[in-house]
């Protein structure tokens, strides 16, 4: 056979050839003679001896007794297939007993891992000993403070310099035999915000709850528990129960069932059955019973109290070393503050994008408000229609980036046009009637919801972002911030830079602010206050299309999106002031760091923070009508 | 604007004209108490067996929904404010009752379950068997401190009452004082019922959050009735409410108060100047507005049999605004018409009764197309018939000499 040939070729089988310069050892392995093949296989470095040295430490590697060649084997049936350890291929099949099984004991093993973990920290390829050290970091072991060392002393690459350095650290602070070293090690752990760092110390100071008679001297005792104060006289009841030295406190409901169990001729204990409807008849009945000895006896509070206070209960560091503890516990302590710090530091960026996200779906709003005194209802259904046009452009546009690129300025001229179209139609009848404007756009918004399930159906729809967009940009092992939403906060920003350009630089600009201040003059003025209204409306209604897609890229798309965001929307433009770019900013921020703030007290639930949220609002409008920046002129007379 | 149903600006009119000068009010009273009847003779529980109890059930619910659409044309037709929030009032009212049904009915099935034992259970492990039937579904056992009056009728029937009034107390007493007014507070107000259904919402704040209280078309003490008999009874609690309702405020808007009202509608800033209590008069018609309205939530959900916080959505309360605008504001009998239009025609509609149309190219499906219709229908009606379905009266009363 042609793989047979080529094993007993010598060129052809590397690994084979060195192997068999150390047959006997290799075949069979044992403390003494190990470290020698290893240093012999190592050295040598034919390819797959890696693989190989896995293999034989699992007990994966035979050896032929008739030529002394060692191969893989896979099971055919009862028989083994040989696999030769150079090549792959299969040389013959053959029975179990033609072959010697290797089984290297357990020391022997241990020695081949440690030997594989140097090796591969060693690696020319630099990912190659990042992964190496992910995994001892993931399973740290004690014995592999020497490889890592071994490895640090070769070490070239700084950045993995600095990691094994700080895998040493953890590795000796939990596992070094000398205190003094371990405290060492703790020390430098202080401020370390890792999360293996954070384990480790975790690690350190973790306790098991004990109790004794007096309080032992001999171990390192965490906290002692008062009862009544750290712990519960019930509790502390419980655990003696548990260890078989208190008798169990019969319960509410096991009284019941042992009277229960004890009824005779409609009466327990002497006590009709009728009367057992309140907890104070049925001790009575009980403790007749246990005055017969049919029932064991009640465990009152004051028999709890007592045997309780026979012992002391105390937490002990699974640590024994007091000082290795007290270190650990000073060092944790300094992390918290500083994992505290980072903690803020990422919910500061939350509360940023969510601002950004609020700051996107109001703005459009708050212009045609202050500028019309018109609330546009179906604000939040141009959202979902930039958001659907984001969609379809995606279906068409296969490349994530170009449909992007494609679909923000077609998203703003969609809505363009609805809000042109919509203001021409509807509201432009409506402008002495405000109230009305409300309803009326609710009308449109409601049939604009239901067109777009008509359309597009229930099911959410996918709105992909690119993949320069879809990681998150970590920091450290606390703050990460998804790249999307910089990318909304980057939006947000231009958006703020060219709502400010346009309303302050331009023509159109200084007609709208004429329009917003007093529409009687600015007309007189020969300004035509009619085309500024539409201009605006087309203007608002584009950028709640361009927040749409924006919004689609971080939410789901659905009919409902809209609605979700109209409520934030109107709060953002009443709590920052109507009219006003740098108000509706301060709104958002306001409502978005609140939003962020409250779920920071109760991570769980998302609704609360919403609700105390808007009862916030509700509070701050009465203090602040007019919101956070007050416009004056027209906004006065309403 | 002159919307003005009842002419009526006479200090001090004695009972007996209030009548003769608002004849609407004799009519609707009329028409309500044929109507209650030909309804209850028809009905499967007690008469002829034509209308369904499920039909009865959704006329009786039809009722209350016209009771707090009256109620909304008060605070918004009448007094100019358009509260986006008495939905949630309405829904308190619900919540207020339905607590009640549900503690009542399980505490009975409790107890039958408990006397099955050897010995009787104390009233302890009642009310805890009686708080994890009811709380289970959200994981907890314990009853909640607003549960504490659950079991008694009178409590929470005051309740109905209390709850949605001191709310709408305090909140229109923050908002009057500071004088938010117009659109600013009709956002506040939709804020406020946002904030009560995210809070009902929640799991743990008491009310079986998105679950809600179901069963209540169980009335405890009367479990042995079938629900044909039950529905007529409710049907007629509806119909009286809503002549009372009706008789109520029709009083309230005539006479000296309802010029009151009716001008800060027109001019608040004029009406303060002529030195009226502009805030004591819409706060007045606020609080009271919000009773009627809990007052219809606890006679609608008894019937709808189930309330869970969607149906207290800033949503329901814009639809509220919708019924009242189509039916023409300013004008009492307007509200209904617009609440049972509209309610009626969307349950006929989406429920699947109402026949496709087949254009050829296009076929309308109802249940797809109705809210698209409502909604450019709402657009058209607030763009060309201001006054509403009730406008149309405007033209029947004029014919007359």
């Amino acid at each position: 056979m042609l793989g047979h040939a080529t094993a007993q070729d010598a060129s052809g089988s590397p690994l084979q050839d060195v192997l068999q310069t150390v047959q006997a050892d290799v075949a069979n392995p044992s403390r003494s003679t190990v470290p020698a093949v290893l240093g012999a296989l190592l050295a040598a470095d034919a390819p797959g001896t890696v693989d190989f040295l896995r293999a034989w430490s699992d007990r994966e590697v035979y050896e032929r007794p008739d030529d002394g060649l060692f191969f893989y084997a896979r099971a055919a049936g009862d028989d083994l297939t040989l696999i030769d350890i150079d090549n792959g291929a299969e040389i013959a099949t053959v029975g179990t007993r033609d072959v010697n099984q290797i089984r290297p004991n357990a020391g022997v093993r241990r020695e081949i891992g440690a030997a594989l973990v140097a090796f591969e920290l060693t690696h020319p390829d630099p990912d190659r000993r990042i992964a190496a050290l992910d995994a001892a970091a993931r399973s740290p072991e004690p014995d592999q403070i020497a490889a890592i060392q071994a490895a640090r002393a070769t070490e070239t690459d700084p950045a993995i310099a600095d990691r094994m350095d700080r895998l040493i650290a953890l590795l000796v602070a939990r596992f070094d035999q000398d205190s003094a070293t371990r405290i060492a090690a703790i020390e430098a752990l202080r401020g370390d915000v890792s999360t293996p760092a954070r384990s480790v110390l975790n690690q350190l100071l973790q306790t098991r709850a004990d109790f004794a008679p007096t309080l032992p001297e001999d171990v390192n005792v965490a906290l002692v528990k008062t009862p009544g104060e750290e712990i519960t006289l019930a509790a502390a009841y419980e655990v003696l129960v548990a260890a078989g030295l208190a008798p169990a406190a019969p319960g509410r409901n096991a009284i019941r069932d042992a009277l229960r169990a004890n009824v005779v001729d409609g009466a327990v204990g002497g006590v009709p059955v009728h009367q057992l409807d309140n907890d104070a008849s049925r001790i009575v009945a009980y403790q007749a019973l246990q005055d017969a000895g049919t029932l064991p006896p009640l465990v009152t509070e004051a028999d709890v109290a007592e045997a309780v206070a026979q012992y002391v209960f105390f937490d002990v560091y699974l640590e024994p070393d007091a000082a290795v503890t007290a270190a650990a516990a000073a060092a944790q302590a300094a992390t918290t503050t500083k994992v505290a710090l980072f903690q803020f530091l990422s919910l500061s960026f939350d509360a940023l994008s969510l601002a950004s996200i609020f700051f996107l779906a109001a703005i459009g709003l708050a212009i045609t408000f202050g500028v019309m005194r018109v609330i546009n209802m179906a604000h939040g259904e141009f959202i979902m229609m930039g958001a659907y046009t984001g969609y379809v452009v995606q279906t068409i546009i296969p490349n994530y980036t170009a449909s992007l690129a494609v679909a923000l300025p077609l998203a703003f001229a969609v809505t363009f046009l609805a809000g042109v179209v919509m203001e021409r139609l509807v509201i432009r009848h409506l402008y002495t009637r405000p109230l009305e404007t409300l309803l009326a756009t609710f009308g449109i918004s409601i049939a604009l919801q239901q067109l777009a399930k008509n359309i597009f159906g229930t099911q959410a729809r996918p709105l992909t972002a690119p993949d320069w967009l879809a990681g998150a940009i970590q920091i450290n092992d606390l703050v990460s911030v998804a790249a999307v939403r910089v990318g909304i906060f980057v939006m947000a920003g231009l958006f703020l830079l060219l709502l400010l350009y346009i309303l302050n630089r331009t023509r159109l600009g200084l007609e709208v602010r004429a329009v917003t201040q007093n529409p009687g003059m600015a007309a007189s003025m020969g300004i035509n206050p009619d085309r500024i209204n539409m201009l605006t409306f087309g203007l608002g209604s584009g950028i709640a299309g361009v927040a749409g897609v924006a919004i689609g890229l971080v939410a789901q798309v659905t009919s409902e999106m809209g609605a979700n965001y109209i409520v934030q929307s109107f709060m953002t433009v009443v709590v920052g002031g109507v009219g006003s770019v740098f108000g509706t900013l301060a709104g958002a921020a306001l409502i978005g760091s609140l939003q962020k703030g409250i779920e920071w007290f109760n991570p769980t639930n998302t609704l609360a923070a919403q609700t105390y949220m808007v009862l916030f609002i509700i509070l701050f409008i009465q203090f602040r009508p007019k919101g956070i920046v007050a416009l004056k002129g027209r906004a006065a007379g309403d | 604007m002159t919307m003005e149903t009842t002419a009526a600006p006479q200090a001090a009119t004695p009972n007996r004209s209030f009548l003769r000068d608002n004849p609407s009010v004799m009519w609707f009273i009329g028409l309500l108490g044929v109507f209650t009847v030909i309804v209850t003779v028809l009905s499967e529980g007690m008469g002829a067996g034509v209308i369904s109890t499920n039909l009865v059930k959704i006329l009786g619910m039809t009722l209350c929904l016209c009771l707090i659409a009256i109620a909304m044309d008060v605070v918004w037709g009448y007094c100019g404010i358009l509260s986006l929030g008495h939905f949630a009032f309405f829904g308190l009212g619900g919540y207020a009752i339905g607590m009640w049904l549900m503690y009542a009915r399980t505490e009975i099935v409790i107890r039958d379950n408990l006397a099955q034992g050897a010995i009787p259970a104390t009233e302890q492990e009642v009310a805890e068997a009686v708080a994890s039937q009811i709380f289970g579904v959200v994981g907890s056992s314990d009853l909640p401190l607003i549960w504490t009056f659950a079991g008694s009728l009178p409590a929470q029937l005051a309740l109905v009452v209390l709850v949605p009034g001191l709310l709408a107390l305090l909140f229109g007493w923050l908002a009057f004082r500071s004088r938010v007014t117009g659109v600013y507070l009709s956002i506040l107000t939709q804020a406020m019922t946002l904030a009560l259904s995210l809070y009902l919402f929640q799991n743990d704040t008491g009310l079986r959050g998105n679950n809600g209280l179901s069963g209540l078309q169980n009335i405890p003490g009367a479990l042995d009735v079938p629900q044909a008999i039950i529905s007529v009874w409710f049907f007629w609690a509806s119909a009286v409410a809503l002549g009372l309702g009706y008789l109520l405020f029709a009083w309230v808007v005539s006479g000296k108060f309802g010029s009151v009202i009716r001008a800060i509608r027109d001019n608040e800033a004029r009406v303060r100047f002529l030195g009226y209590n502009v805030d004591g008069y819409k706060l007045f018609v606020f609080t009271i507005t919000a009773v009627v309205a809990g007052i219809a939530g606890a006679l609608y959900y008894p019937q709808a049999g189930i309330i869970n916080p969607a149906e207290i959505a800033p949503i329901a309360s814009i639809y509220l605004a919708v019924w009242v605008a189509i039916g023409g504001r300013g004008r009492l009998y307007g509200a209904v018409i617009g609440a049972a239009f509209v309610s009626l025609l969307s349950s006929w509609l989406t429920g699947g009764g109402a026949p496709n149309v087949d254009l050829g190219l296009f076929r309308i499906v109802w249940t797809d197309w109705w809210l698209v219709l409502l909604g450019l229908g709402f657009v058209a009606v607030t763009l060309f018939f201001p006054k509403g379905i009730g406008g149309l009266f405007d033209y029947l009363v004029r014919k007359k000499p």
